[in-house]
């Protein structure tokens, strides 16, 4: 049984007009599942039907077996999906140490925030050095490992990332995805989606491509990646003008 | 107009300084409220009235004096608050574009009950002390104004630590500082609402206390207090706790400062004309931030 299936899910913003038109994909357990496709095509509103942030209007989502398609926010937050958005979402007033602890706001139990803590601090050990500073004054790449972490507190079997490398200096985003490996390597499953598509496959196990609210192809990363079809529609990478204007302002 | 002497000139200081620690009490809970809610509430100075009057009852009938009513009125008004949220306010839809009228009217409410019951006599509460002043280094300090002063800073310590400490405080700074962010980890907007409304509304009830002691009021003083509330979280920056307290002594030092050097009645003009002055080198406040729109 894979960890989360989506099964021809529609969604969409405003009644009628739908964005996700008969989404099927799924992850296993242990894979990092990476969603390319050019923009608008609706990779964001896939992760938002996911975690619960859009209701899909038709077709299934299970996780572990277990139907999650429309329940509220809080609720397939505590079943164990964890969502990174796109932009930033760092508590910019807040130091580090405050945003990592609004990570386990759901958790009850003291102890078991404390452990976690040391986990998140273990894994990335400037957070633990810097974690008096306020988390806005600190770089992109910086406040994504923030929310990474943030979103680690909750130990939760499954991730989704949305755009991470978004905005990130070359050397900044591989080692994004490095640490993206590491997580994956130390169990935590993930379902990625990533403009930059030639970086997020290389990283990744799985692939889909997503074109017009559906998916077009599915394979693993490396069939994607040779594949010549993929190559002259989706490979190019995005423009830098485009990428300038998807830098600015927080998530959407 | 005459110059004040250094002696006078401090003292009025002493004063300016007392009475904007109270008047920062007063509107903590507004600025507060708007932060998470971006919602003004203009029943303000109707909830600090109502406070006034329920320390006076309990002043009238069990002689219970005004500072330690607030141990009542403070958990009263916080349910007060807590229910009125959950049950009218968030009822209604976009209450960004509807809460100035909706509270509008709440006040006028409030003031109509409170007219029907009290009248337009002018009231105080006039505790055994209230006359009193302490002479500390040859300055003059009316015990009521020292008092008032340092419960508010008493009750606005007791926030900050809420706020900065506590589980729920912190679910609020994030609601404010990044709502969708907020819900991303968990926290439900809804109840972070009822929370901050009820603490909003509470502060006011304490707020509401010291007033009904430090100057008169009746039923249509709602008006004159939310007015000067607004004025202070426009002037700190809407939503900035440190603003408002930073703007409270400001507008308290200059009230004291107007009185004595022009009139009394100069006062307000004098506060408004600086405050417009501020707003149009700094449109955000003292300490407000610029709004951005989130893409
Ligand atoms: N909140 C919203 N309300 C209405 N329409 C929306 C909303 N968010 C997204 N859309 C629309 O849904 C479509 C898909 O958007 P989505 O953000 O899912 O695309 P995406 O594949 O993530 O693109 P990008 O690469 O730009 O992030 C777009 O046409 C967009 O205009
Ligand atoms: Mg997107």
């Amino acid at each position: 049984m894979p960890m989360l299936q989506l099964d021809n899910v529609f969604a969409s913003y405003i009644p009628g007009v739908e964005i996700l038109r008969g989404v099927s994909l799924r992850v296993e357990q242990g894979e990092i599942v990476c969603l390319v496709g050019p923009n608008g095509a609706g990779k964001s509103t896939v992760l938002r039907a996911v975690s619960g942030f859009l209701k899909p209007s038709k077709g299934s989502i299970t996780f572990n077996g277990k139907s999650i398609g429309g329940m509220p926010p809080q609720k397939i937050l505590t079943e164990g999906i964890t969502h990174v958005p796109q932009g930033h979402s760092v508590f910019p007033k807040m130091t580090i140490h405050e945003n990592l602890l609004m990570g386990a706001f759901t958790v009850m139990d003291q102890k078991v925030i404390e452990q976690r803590l040391e986990k998140v601090y273990s894994l990335f050990s400037w957070l633990k050095i810097r974690s008096k500073e306020k988390a806005g004054n600190l770089s992109g790449g910086q406040q994504k490992i923030v929310e990474i972490g943030r979103a680690l507190m909750l130990e939760p079997p499954l991730m989704i990332l949305d755009e991470p490398s978004l905005g990130l200096a070359p050397k900044t985003m591989s080692e994004l995805f490095e640490n993206i490996r590491e997580l994956n390597r130390n169990g935590l499953t993930i379902l990625m989606v990533e403009q930059n598509a030639r970086e997020g496959l290389a990283s990744a196990h799985r692939g889909y491509v997503l074109e017009l609210g559906k998916d077009k192809f599915e394979g693993t990363a490396k069939e994607l990646l040779d594949s010549p079809e993929m190559a002259k529609l989706y490979l190019g990478g995005s423009t830098d003008e485009d990428s300038y204007r998807r830098r600015r302002g927080r998530w959407a | 107009m005459s110059l004040p002497s250094a002696h006078l000139f401090i003292q009025t200081l002493i004063l300016g300084i007392l009475v904007g620690g109270v008047y920062a009490l007063m509107a903590s809970g507004l600025t507060l409220i708007f932060g998470v809610m971006k919602v003004i509430n203009v029943a303000h100075g109707a909830f600090l009235i109502l406070g006034a009057y329920l320390t006076y009852l309990l002043f009238q009938w069990f002689k219970l004096d005004p500072i330690i009513s607030i141990a009542i009125t403070m958990p009263l008004f916080f349910l007060f608050g807590w229910l009125l949220q959950k049950y009218v306010f968030s009822r209604i839809e976009s209450p960004e574009q509807t809460s100035v009228l909706v509270t509008f009217a709440l006040a006028l409410i409030l003031e109509g009950l409170l007219g029907a019951i009290f009248q337009t006599t002018a009231r105080s509460v006039t505790p055994s002390y209230s006359t009193a002043t302490i002479i500390l280094a040859t300055y003059r300090i009316p015990v009521t104004r020292l008092a008032g002063f340092v419960t508010a800073l008493v009750v606005l310590l007791i926030l900050y630590y809420v706020l900065e400490r506590t589980r729920l405080g912190r679910a609020v700074r994030a609601t404010i500082q990044d709502p969708r962010a907020a819900q991303l980890v968990g926290v439900k907007i809804s109840m972070v609402s009822a929370f901050t409304f009820a603490l909003g509304v509470s502060t006011a009830a304490a707020g509401g206390s010291l007033l009904s002691m430090i100057y008169t009021f009746n039923p249509a003083s709602q008006g004159d207090w939310v007015a000067k509330t607004l004025a202070i979280i426009v002037l700190g920056g809407m939503g900035s706790l440190p603003g408002a307290l930073i703007a409270s002594l400001i507008l308290g030092v200059m009230e004291q400062l107007t009185a004595i050097i022009v009139t009394l009645y100069w006062s307000p003009i004098v506060f408004y004309v600086f405050l417009f002055l501020t707003l149009i080198v700094r449109p955000q406040g003292l300490m407000g931030e610029v709004i951005r729109e989130k893409g």
